[in-house]
Formats: structure tokens, C-alpha cells, sequence
């Protein structure tokens, strides 16, 4: 067997609400290999959001194993994560979360910031990503004074300047509405046809139609995939 | 990268605008008050130092009745003083209250008696005969200028004093008031005759003010004070004390430098309190900016990165807040300086110092207050889980 990308092993994860416990998933087994499109779905509270966080590294399981490219990183300290995230993995959030002192192409290229790449590297990458994504005429702008569609899409191109090996997407179109929803589905399967691994969680099912496989959650536990 | 994050700092305060004005003002007045108060005693300092040494200088000894009270005479001989070794000079001063009679008017005026060992002194005070010449015989007298005045009196008259005639050779300008080497008169108000008609008009045993000892380079101020001690004992003078202008200018200064440090700290409570300000903001930004520091850990940002961020904050706006209060302080304390020498009439006009030290010491003192404010705050920012600043609504 191959190593995979991601893979969780036996993951658990409560909360704790004052004496409540609140089981979020309950052993979660799930591997991601190089490549992968996987739509998490399941009813609002199923643990998706959860499940994409420790996939991403934002957080840590109560229980079982994370294993980062064959390696255990469950135990390792927060600076290094916070390393393996810059690198490897970009996030697509449901609210955008642009940081809205900066403009665009500030946004974008804030994880080369701390990866410590040069002022004049990082303008050039942040551009050439923003132009890309269709976005040349608003590297100056501030989150604030663009669409929707076009928030996610810096988003998205900050998600990419570090050329992550995961790419992890919470409800991405769950605040657009359909057009420029498809708009951005279109440009996530373009870039899984590039080679890019992607897991995304929905509510949407034309956005697990674009995934090549589509995983169910109820009560935090995997209730089987649909190829 | 610190400088992006220095750069990502500063954005951020420039973006809260009136809040960060708000926040830096408790630290600008703090620092400026602290910066007034200093530079200004600096300058009183600096002006003291400058005017004893143009004065009397450092290497000399007043012979003064006790407690400096000039009213009260003292008993020397000063020919007996100048032959002390290690003296270079010594001139004693003394006035007399005789009857003058001028061509346009008379009264009891005081007469002084000029020595030329004088001289010395009498130019380091700026003193000028404006009209004439100075005195170079016997039968002749300068007059101060309310004198000739009152006197009706020019150069060339003549003006008797108790009786005996006298020719007016000049007219003294003070350039600068300078009550003390005449004892508490003005130069204005003299008439100035050679010492030895002096003392040919006011026979008896010899009486002055007080008298100005000035040492050789290398003499040693306690052995020529021991001999002073020593004549004036020999004369039968009790009431004598010498003061020595090193000690009375370092106390002086230290009185000034006990004050100083006292106002500054109580200024420095200010610059405290301002600390608190920028606490106070700090926190608001975090809870204020918890979501973007879920996202800047998600796009790999470590907890120091955040800690630095949150500190370059509030320490720049400690600095910002101390470049101005320094700005402001300094311009303060020229104004106040600029009004008392003005309200004073210049007697010793001085100005604020704004030294290196000072500079250096307000930006920095006024930067670390304002990081140690951000402490605790930036380290909460720091510490926050990602999921849970992100997950912050
Ligand atoms: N910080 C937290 N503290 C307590 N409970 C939490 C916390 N975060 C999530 N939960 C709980 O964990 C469960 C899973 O939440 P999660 O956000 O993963 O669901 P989700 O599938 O993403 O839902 P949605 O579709 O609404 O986004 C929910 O019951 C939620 O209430
Ligand atoms: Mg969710």
C-alpha cells in the first residue's frame, strides 16, 4: 500500500461544554491520496467542518492518529504545524476570511510572508495567481470592495501561491450565490484535472457531483462514500 | 519577514485612526511632560554652571560675613590675602556712604574704592565705561550712569566728595546686571575713586563687603583656605566664612537634580498610565481581530509571528507616542523658558538642553512601555488555537 497524502486513524474529537460532552467524530478512519477529490457531506452538525480541521492541521484529534505523508504528526508542537500548513495545505473557508486591512494582492500573498520569500518574489507570485483567477483589475482593492465571487476567488489564489499539495475547501460556495458558486466549482475541477488533491465539505450536491468521491458523515462518523 | 510584520503592524494602527490617536495621547503627554520637566532643568543647570564660571570661576574663594550677608562688614587685610601662596589674586570690595556734591545736584551716595587688581573681574562682568576713559590717578572718579544723572554731572565736571574735588574721567554701562560683585548695588548707582583716596577719606580700620580670592592653576583650595582661616583669626575676624564656588555649585546642581528627578517621576506615573491605554487598545484588537489571527496561523503564521505582531503594535505606538510627547515636551519647555526669561527680564536668560541622552531615553523609555503593555495581549493573541479564532464570530 502506498503512502497517502493524509490519513486518519482512528480519529476522534469531543468538545467540551462545561459537564457536556459533545462528541464531534467518533473514529474516524479516512485516507487521502495524491490527487483525490473528496466532497464531505452530511446534515448541519456532522463533524464535516470538524474533520476538514484536523485534516488541515488546525486542529488536534481528542483520540487516534494523523499521519502527514506516512509521517505521525498528532504529537508534534504547534510551530510545526504551523510550518506544514504554510507549505502543504491551503484553505478555502465558507466566509472568505480575507483579512480586510490588506488588499487583494496583500491577502494573497500573506503565507509567503511567512515563509519569508522576498517583498518583490512575493508581488510577482501574488499577481501572476490573481491574474489568473481573472482577478488583474483588483490587486489594489480590499475585501470590502469586491463581489462575493470575487472574495472567494483571492481566496482561493492565496489558498495556491504556495502550491500546496492539499487543498481544503469548507462550503466554499455556500455564501455565492449559484452562477458564481458554478464559477468556482468549475475552476476547483480544473485544478484536481491539474493534479491537485482537494477535499471539500458541502451541502451542495452539484458541488459533490464535481468531486470524483463523495464521503458521508452523520454524527461524526463516516456512513460509507459513493464512488 | 519582522519587517513585515513591523509593516503589517503599523497598517493596523494606521487603520484605527482616531482610536490609535486616542491611545497614544495618555504616553505623548506622559513623555512630554517628563522631556519639559528634564530638559528644563538641564538648562537651569547648564545656565548656573555658566554663570558662576563667568562670574567668580571655579577656582575661587568668597570671604563673606557668615550667611553671605553682605550688609554685614568684615575685618581683612587684602594686601596680607594676595601674598598667601597659591593666591593669584585677591580683591576685597568696599563701599563707603559719603556727601557728593555734582553740578546739578548732591546726596549721600556710595562710593567704591577701585583697586587695579579689579580689573580682572571688572571685565569678566562686562562692564564698560560708556563715555570717557577709566580711571589711570589720583583726583579722579567714574560715575555710574544714574549717578551722573543725578548728579547733573558729565565727563570732563568735576563733583565733590565729602569735601575733596574730584575729576569726572567716565561714565559706567553695566551690560548686564551685576548686584553681586558690588555687594547688592548696581554698577548704575556707584561712584568708583581710587582705593587709596578711599581710605584717605574714611581713615580708620579697614572694613569691606567682602572679598573675592582667586587661585593660582595648580594651588590646593583647602591649604589656601586653611591660610585665609588663619589671617583672619590673626586680625581678630570671627564673622567671617569663605564659600568655595565648587561646593555651592555642585549643591546647586544637586538640589536642581533632586527636584528634576522628582517632577519626572511623578510625570513618569503619566507615562504609566498611558502604558495602560495601550493595554487597554491591545486587548480590544485581539478580541477585535481574533478571525484574522485564525486565518494568519491557518496560512502558516507561528505563534511568535503573532506575538511579534501584536507587540511591534503596541510598542510602535508607545514610540509614536513618546517622538511626539518629545517634540511636544521640548516645544513646551522653550515656551516656558522663553516667558520666564522674559517676565524676568533676562537676568540670567537661559534654554531648555535637549541632550542626546534625553532624546534617546524618551524613545526608548516610551517604545517599552508601550511593548510591555502589549505583553500580555499580544501573548493571548499568540496562544489562541486556530480553530477557535477561526470558528470566532
Ligand atoms: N468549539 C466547539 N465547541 C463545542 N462544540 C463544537 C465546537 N465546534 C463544533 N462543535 C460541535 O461539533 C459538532 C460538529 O460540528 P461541525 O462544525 O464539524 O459540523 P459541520 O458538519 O461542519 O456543520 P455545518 O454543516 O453546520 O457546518 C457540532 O455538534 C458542533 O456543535
Ligand atoms: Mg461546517
Amino acid at each position: 500500500m502506498s503512502t497517502a497524502l493524509v490519513e486518519l486513524q482512528g480519529v476522534t474529537k469531543i468538545y467540551r461544554l462545561g459537564e457536556v460532552e459533545v462528541p464531534a467524530l467518533r473514529e474516524v478512519d479516512l485516507r487521502v491520496e495524491p490527487g483525490d477529490f473528496l466532497a464531505l457531506m452530511g446534515p448541519s452538525g456532522s463533524g464535516k467542518s470538524t474533520l476538514l480541521h484536523i485534516l488541515g492541521l488546525l486542529d488536534r484529534p481528542s483520540a487516534g492518529k494523523v499521519l502527514w505523508e506516512g509521517e505521525d504528526v498528532t504529537r508534534l508542537n504547534g510551530g510545526r504545524l504551523a510550518e506544514l500548513r504554510g507549505r502543504r495545505i491551503g484553505f478555502v473557508f465558507q466566509m472568505f476570511n480575507l483579512v480586510p486591512n490588506l488588499t487583494a494582492l496583500e491577502n494573497v500573498e500573506l503565507p509567503l510572508v511567512f515563509l519569508g520569500v522576498s517583498l518583490r518574489e512575493r508581488r510577482k507570485r501574488a499577481e501572476e495567481a490573481l491574474v489568473r483567477l481573472g482577478l488583474g483589475e483588483r490587486l489594489h482593492h480590499r475585501p470590502s470592495q469586491l463581489s462575493g465571487g470575487q472574495q472567494q476567488r483571492v481566496a482561493l489564489a492565496r489558498a495556491l501561491i504556495t502550491d500546496p499539495a492539499l487543498l481544503i475547501a469548507d462550503e466554499p460556495t455556500g455564501n455565492l450565490d449559484t452562477t458564481t458558486g458554478r464559477e468556482i466549482l468549475t475552476i476547483f475541477s480544473a485544478l484536481n484535472k491539474q493534479g491537485r488533491t482537494i477535499v471539500l465539505a458541502t451541502h451542495d450536491p452539484e458541488a459533490a457531483e464535481v468531486a470524483k468521491a463523495r464521503i458521508r458523515l452523520r454524527d461524526g462518523r463516516i456512513m460509507g462514500g459513493t464512488p | 519577514m519582522i519587517l513585515d510584520l513591523f509593516r503589517l503592524s503599523l497598517r493596523n494602527i494606521r487603520h484605527r485612526g482616531l482610536r490609535s490617536w486616542l491611545t497614544v495621547i495618555g504616553i505623548l503627554i506622559g513623555t512630554a511632560a517628563v522631556v519639559a520637566l528634564i530638559s528644563i532643568g538641564q538648562g537651569l543647570q547648564r545656565a548656573i554652571s555658566s554663570r558662576v564660571e563667568q562670574i567668580v570661576g571655579y577656582n575661587t574663594i568668597l570671604i563673606t560675613s557668615r550667611g553671605l550677608n553682605l550688609g554685614q562688614r568684615i575685618r581683612l587685610d587684602i594686601e596680607a590675602i594676595r601674598a598667601i601662596p597659591g593666591v593669584r589674586n585677591a580683591v576685597a570690595v568696599r563701599t563707603e556712604t559719603a556727601y557728593v556734591e555734582g553740578p546739578g545736584g548732591k546726596g549721600f551716595l556710595a562710593v567704591l574704592g577701585y583697586d587695579p587688581a579689579m580689573d580682572e573681574f571688572v571685565a569678566e562682568m562686562n562692564l564698560t565705561v560708556s563715555a570717557g576713559r577709566a580711571l589711570a590717578g589720583r583726583g579722579e572718579v567714574l560715575l555710574g550712569s544714574r549717578t551722573a544723572r543725578a548728579l547733573g554731572a558729565q565727563v570732563g565736571d568735576e563733583v565733590t566728595i565729602e569735601g575733596r574735588k574730584f575729576q569726572v574721567v567716565g561714565i559706567l554701562q553695566a551690560l548686564r546686571a551685576g548686584g553681586f560683585a558690588t555687594g547688592g548695588l548696581s554698577m548704575a548707582d556707584l561712584l568708583v575713586i581710587p582705593l587709596p583716596e578711599l581710605r584717605e577719606l574714611f581713615p580708620g580700620p579697614e572694613l569691606v563687603q567682602y572679598a573675592v580670592v582667586r587661585l593660582s592653576e595648580r594651588a590646593d583650595m583647602a591649604a589656601v583656605s586653611e591660610r585665609i582661616r588663619d589671617h583672619l583669626r590673626a586680625v581678630g575676624e570671627r564673622n567671617a566664612s569663605l564659600t568655595d564656588f565648587e561646593d555651592l555649585t555642585r549643591n546647586i546642581q544637586s538640589v536642581i537634580s533632586g527636584v528634576q528627578a522628582f517632577l519626572a517621576g511623578i510625570a513618569g506615573i503619566a507615562l504609566l498610565v498611558g502604558g495602560v491605554g495601550v493595554m487597554n487598545t491591545m486587548y480590544t484588537a485581539v478580541l477585535e481581530r481574533t478571525r484574522e489571527i485564525g486565518i494568519l496561523k491557518a496560512v502558516g503564521a507561528k505563534d511568535t509571528h503573532v506575538l511579534l505582531l501584536f507587540l511591534f503594535e503596541s510598542g510602535l505606538m508607545g514610540l509614536g507616542g513618546g517622538a511626539l510627547g518629545l517634540l511636544i515636551g521640548f516645544g513646551v519647555a522653550w515656551a516656558a523658558t522663553a516667558i520666564v526669561s522674559r517676565v524676568f527680564q533676562a537676568q540670567g536668560a537661559f534654554s531648555p538642553v535637549l541632550s542626546m541622552a534625553l532624546v534617546l531615553g524618551a524613545l526608548f523609555f516610551s517604545f517599552l512601555v508601550g511593548a510591555i503593555a502589549g505583553i500580555f495581549p499580544a501573548y493571548r493573541a499568540a496562544r489562541l488555537p486556530p480553530v477557535d479564532a477561526l470558528r470566532y464570530e
